[in-house]
């Protein structure tokens, strides 16, 4: 039986009729069309998924849709600001060329964006820990970990 | 994935009333491994019911005893000022639990009532002595975690009960405490664990507390080991014998992530190395 589920997906209400069995990738990729947060894995593994809750990182794939009544939602979609333009954190990976095929970039950036919101000048032992729920087959890392570096650097001074 | 109801009741009442409706329903915590196994089809089940919207289940508290509640997240845990200064074993696992994305759903409740041999949270919990309570339709009980597991998958829980609080004990003053991981990749599960807990007085040990996940069908403590460091001078000679004794007390299998072997051979080195830096002692 389907229910109504209204919650903040990037600072919209939003208010979206979910089955019992729906995952919260399934009604942002589906009735919502924010195709955006990629499923890779489905198993919490590789984090393509991962959308930030109330701020904080998880893996829209094991995310029962009915739990996100009345919460924040944040998406890769809501990063860009009113004039398209991207955000510092989406710009630094492009520069750093920390993106290749693309797929686990938006999950990518949002665990980057959860741990600088929380932590603007983390170590690279943090940056690690904070990316080690996402997967990535091209770049083998060091230009991702490079990327979110640059960010906080560039956040920091405001440019 | 098969259909199925999801309920979000706001009392234990309630949780209990649709379980009786839906027989073959299950209780979700975090879900980052249940939703799993209804994906793979490993469980079927006609309903989900929600604990996570279920008042008091969530959050530590209490100064004499320390009070978990089941749904505390493991981020919840690793935030917490007091137990991060009272009990450090079980913060060292909480950090080293899989990842971000999974400490901010998954909650030690759900970690425990998986019942998998390499729960993170166990051994930490054995060394403190810890207690959990849990409550049927009519009455709460509470039991050791010692008496917690009962084989993989399978606790001594009754369908009809739910794991509501784990219960700690502030420990001794000079207790010292630490918890070994071991995993093919830091995210991985555990290919063996330790946690290791000691009161020492000189070179007398009053208390030791040995446990152990990934290395028996449960997670398990180590009484050969404990006696040995209670009974005797605790020194670095004293050191091969007990770690021969500790890869001598677990029955691990071999598996996709390790050989027994393997596994043997980390809980003899980890304990070792769990007392030589409790002991403050450099690495022989």
């Amino acid at each position: 039986m389907k229910r109504d589920v209204s919650f903040v997906l990037n600072g919209l209400e939003v208010t979206v009729a979910v089955d019992g069995h729906d995952r919260l990738i399934d009604v942002l990729r589906g009735p919502l069309g924010h195709i955006g947060t990629k499923e890779g894995c489905g198993e919490g593994e590789c984090g393509a998924c991962t959308v930030l809750i109330d701020g904080l990182a998880v893996n829209a794939c094991l995310y029962p849709a009915m739990e996100v009544e009345g919460k924040q939602v944040a998406t890769i979609e809501g990063l860009r600001d009113e004039e398209n333009r991207l955000s510092v954190l989406q710009q630094a990976f492009v520069d750093r060329g920390a993106i290749q095929c693309g797929f686990c970039t938006p999950g990518m950036i949002m665990s980057a964006k959860a741990l600088l919101d929380a932590n603007p000048v983390p170590t690279e032992e943090e940056i690690r820990d904070a990316l080690l729920g996402n997967l990535c087959r091209c770049t083998g890392y060091v230009q991702i970990i490079e990327a979110v570096k640059e960010a906080a650097i560039r956040l920091k001074d405001g440019s | 994935m098969r259909r199925f109801e999801y309920f979000r009741p706001h009392t234990l009442d309630e949780a209990f009333a649709l379980q009786g409706k839906f027989p073959d329903s299950r209780f979700i915590a975090g879900g980052t491994d249940l939703v799993v196994q209804i994906k793979n089809r490993e469980l079927q089940p006609s309903a989900l019911i929600s604990l996570r919207s279920i008042p008091g289940l969530s959050g530590v508290a209490g100064d004499g005893v320390t009070r978990i509640g089941a749904l505390t997240t493991i981020t919840g845990l690793m935030n917490h000022p007091a137990l991060q200064r009272n009990f450090p074993v079980l913060m060292d696992a909480a950090r080293n639990l899989a990842c971000v994305q999974i400490r901010n759903v998954a909650t030690i409740g759900g970690n425990l009532c998986r019942c998998s041999p390499c729960a993170d949270t166990a051994p930490p919990l054995l060394v403190l002595d810890a207690k959990v309570r849990f409550r049927n339709a009519g009455e709460d009980r509470e039991i050791p975690i010692h008496d917690f597991f009962m084989g993989p998958g399978e606790t001594c829980l009754a369908p009809n009960e739910i794991l509501t609080e784990i219960l700690l004990e502030a420990p001794a003053e000079n207790a010292r405490m630490l918890f070994l991981k071991k995993g093919r990749v830091k995210m991985d599960l555990a290919i063996a664990s330790v946690a290791v807990l000691l009161e020492m007085d000189g070179e007398r040990c009053r208390k030791a507390r040995i446990a152990a996940g990934s290395v028996a069908p449960v997670p398990m403590r180590l009484p050969d080991v404990e006696a040995l460091l209670e009974s005797a001078r605790v020194t670095r000679e004293l050191l091969d014998e007990i770690r021969h004794l500790a890869a001598e007390s677990v029955s691990p299998i071999d598996d996709i992530r390790s050989t027994g072997a393997y596994r043997s051979e980390i809980v003899g080195v980890f304990v070792k190395r769990a007392i030589e830096q409790l002991m403050g002692w450099s690495p022989v």
